[in-house]
């Protein structure tokens, strides 16, 4: 007969392997890339992977999707033993990873793409492979003259129209420097972008939480103009939601988004060929067309669609028309700028 | 054979232990984490001190961030009290069928997500609104009224989306009182309303601590909803603590936000069960 005391003890094993799959096979795990959430999980799902498979001959890969945050928190966690192999940063968590040593440099020499790559893209500790955009978001139903200068958020037009976020998000923050930068400020001096902000109060109509949020807010009719991400705005038009992008004749912001190789992964040859495959021509121009439009940094890809006819014609023409800024400077004093945000800012 | 059956009343507290140890690994492990990571000095985690704490509690900014918060939870657990006190009043009174309707009307709110109810009252508040086109059909006001982003807003939806935990808890309470205690009171020849606050509303206190404590628990605590209809200019600890854990990767001091937020809350608590205790011994006498 079986005895109780064995059930239970068979019941609490297969409980525990459920829970915690990785004791049955701890050693040889696949590839595990950490991308980010939503339209950047679908368009590595349909278009990274698929390559990464082909060029590694169908070796096995898992996508898990979360915040540049989490996957810090889970590879400073495990330092030792990796759970994830490749990950994806915005400039501030990048600089704090490669800060906390959890990245290996890119093996530049054996890179078969990292010298096609534009300069900007070009990093040693992780080289990127895309860029996000952050220029004007309008609603062309309300606003009939197309915006042309971030100067025309301030217009007394719009009063209690225009949207920002915080500075949680990098699109907050970078654009408080841009627009200090419009005013004689820079990354090392942000002081007169919060007096811009200052003035700005008429005109708010909201501080979303998150850039999520922000773009959820043309839709509701909340706000009408405000700065936007490229790739948000894209996928709000996808879904017939009046918005526009413009590029500012100060130039539109870009933001690099880095991928790197984990310090201590166990699968390191196979997190070198998913990166090989992000930086490829055939995958960062399959990743330009529609409904991905995600920006190009290979100079071989030849810049076409929505992306030529809104941001630039080509990587020269890119090179004049976006505007990068120095996120080693602006991490060093972001903690101040949010907490005068928190102490300045209120609507 | 004489055999000593067990009382049958008794539980055996082993009964408890796997749920025990669940608790111990996945809460009070974390907690003894928390408390330790709030004692370190830097970003870093090198050197032990009172750093943190001393940033937030001699911090004018950070007291008043810690004050509205409770200050937002108090005012949500009133409006819900008073908006909830009558329906369940109602729901107790009422017929049978009307009750079963009733009460799942209060429970409907829990069945849907938090994330959902909060954005209908963005679609409510909005500029573009359900309240500001009425208001402004029926020529109460030429432009939009600011309702989203304030923080009336985030205490009205607050208040819709924590109600059934105010609900419940006084409806149990209402439902058991005994109705003979009101025909005796008003035979005694007192009124309704001297019924009311003199027999209905002091033997209806536990029931109203119990909503109390948990109306204001999830009130200060919804970072969802306070996020979201509060705006990202609004500041409530749970942001607050985000901000630093998340955007700035300062763990140490949002883990002593944590702390400082939690002992604040269990003050709170203790004052509810205080009020609490001292109903108990009103309504006896």
């Amino acid at each position: 007969m079986l005895d109780r005391r064995q059930m239970m003890m068979t019941a609490l094993t297969l409980g525990a392997l459920h829970a915690f799959p990785g004791i049955s096979r701890a050693q040889a795990r696949r590839l595990v890339f950490a991308t980010f959430t939503g339209s950047w999980e679908e368009a590595h799902r349909d278009v990274l992977v698929p390559a990464y498979r082909k060029m590694t001959n169908n070796a096995d890969i898992a996508l898990d999707p979360m915040l540049s945050v989490d996957q810090i928190a889970k590879v400073t966690a495990a330092r030792a033993n990796p759970p994830i192999d490749v990950m994806l940063h915005d400039p501030g968590p990048a600089l704090v990873a490669i800060g906390q040593d959890l990245v290996e440099p890119y093996p530049v020499a054996q890179s078969a793409y990292y010298k096609d790559l534009i300069s900007d893209a070009q990093v040693e500790t992780g080289p990127a492979p895309f860029f996000q955009v952050v220029g004007i978001t309008y609603n062309p139903d309300k606003i009939k003259t197309p915006p042309t200068s971030w100067k025309d958020i301030w217009d007394p037009k719009y009063k209690g129209r225009v949207g920002i976020t915080n500075l949680n998000s990098t699109l907050g923050t970078g654009w408080l420097v841009e627009i200090a930068r419009m005013h004689g400020g820079s990354e090392k001096d942000v002081s007169a972008g919060f007096k811009a902000l200052e003035d700005l109060k008429p005109n708010l109509g909201a501080v979303a939480a998150n850039p999520g949020q922000l773009a959820t807010l043309y839709q509701q009719g909340q706000i009408d103009i405000g700065p936007g991400n490229f790739n948000a705005i894209q996928i709000l038009k996808a879904r017939g939601v009046p918005v526009e992008f413009v590029a500012p004749k100060e130039g539109a912001i870009a933001f690099k988004t880095t991928i790197h190789i984990v310090k201590n992964t166990p699968n390191k040859e196979l997190a070198f060929k998913l990166i090989e495959a992000a930086l490829s021509p055939e995958v960062q121009g399959k990743l330009m067309e529609s409904p991905y439009l995600i920006v190009p940094t290979n100079t071989k890809v030849k810049m076409g669609g929505e992306v030529a006819k809104a941001l630039a014609k080509d990587h020269a023409d890119m090179k004049k028309k976006f505007v990068f800024q120095d996120w080693v400077e602006i991490n060093k004093q972001r903690s101040a700028w949010i907490e005068k945000f928190n102490r300045e800012i209120k609507i | 054979m004489a055999t000593a059956f067990p009382p049958v009343t008794r539980y055996e507290l082993k009964l408890a232990a796997p749920l025990a140890g669940f608790y111990l690994v996945f809460f009070v492990g974390p907690l003894v984490l928390l408390t330790i990571v709030s004692f370190y000095t830097d970003t870093k985690m090198t050197a032990f001190g009172l750093t943190q704490y001393a940033r937030f509690l001699l911090d004018p900014f950070s007291l008043a961030v810690l004050a509205s918060t409770l200050w937002l939870g108090l005012k949500v657990t009133l409006l819900c009290l008073l908006l909830g006190y009558p329906l369940a009043f109602v729901i107790t009174r009422s017929p049978n069928w009307l009750q079963g309707l009733l009460i799942i009307v209060v429970i409907l709110p829990l069945l849907t997500s938090v994330v959902v109810r909060t954005f209908a009252w963005i679609v409510i508040l909005g500029r573009q609104g359900i309240v500001n086109s009425t208001l402004m059909a029926l020529g109460l006001a030429d432009t939009p009224l600011r309702l989203l982003y304030t923080e009336s807003g985030v205490v009205v939806a607050l208040a819709q989306v924590q109600m059934p935990l105010m609900v419940l808890p006084l409806i149990t309470a209402i439902s058991r009182i005994d109705p003979n205690l009101q025909d005796a009171s008003s035979a005694l020849g007192a009124g309704a309303w001297r019924t009311f606050f003199r027999v209905t509303l002091p033997l209806s206190l536990p029931g109203i601590v119990a909503g109390s404590l948990l109306t204001f628990a999830a009130a200060i605590t919804a970072f969802i909803t306070q996020s979201l209809v509060g705006g990202g200019q609004m500041l409530f600890m749970p942001m607050y603590l985000y901000q630093q854990a998340s955007t700035l990767n300062n763990w140490p001091f949002a883990a002593a936000i944590a702390i400082i937020f939690l002992i604040a809350v269990l003050g709170c608590v203790t004052i509810f069960n205080q009020l609490g205790r001292l109903s108990r011994g009103y309504a006896q006498v």
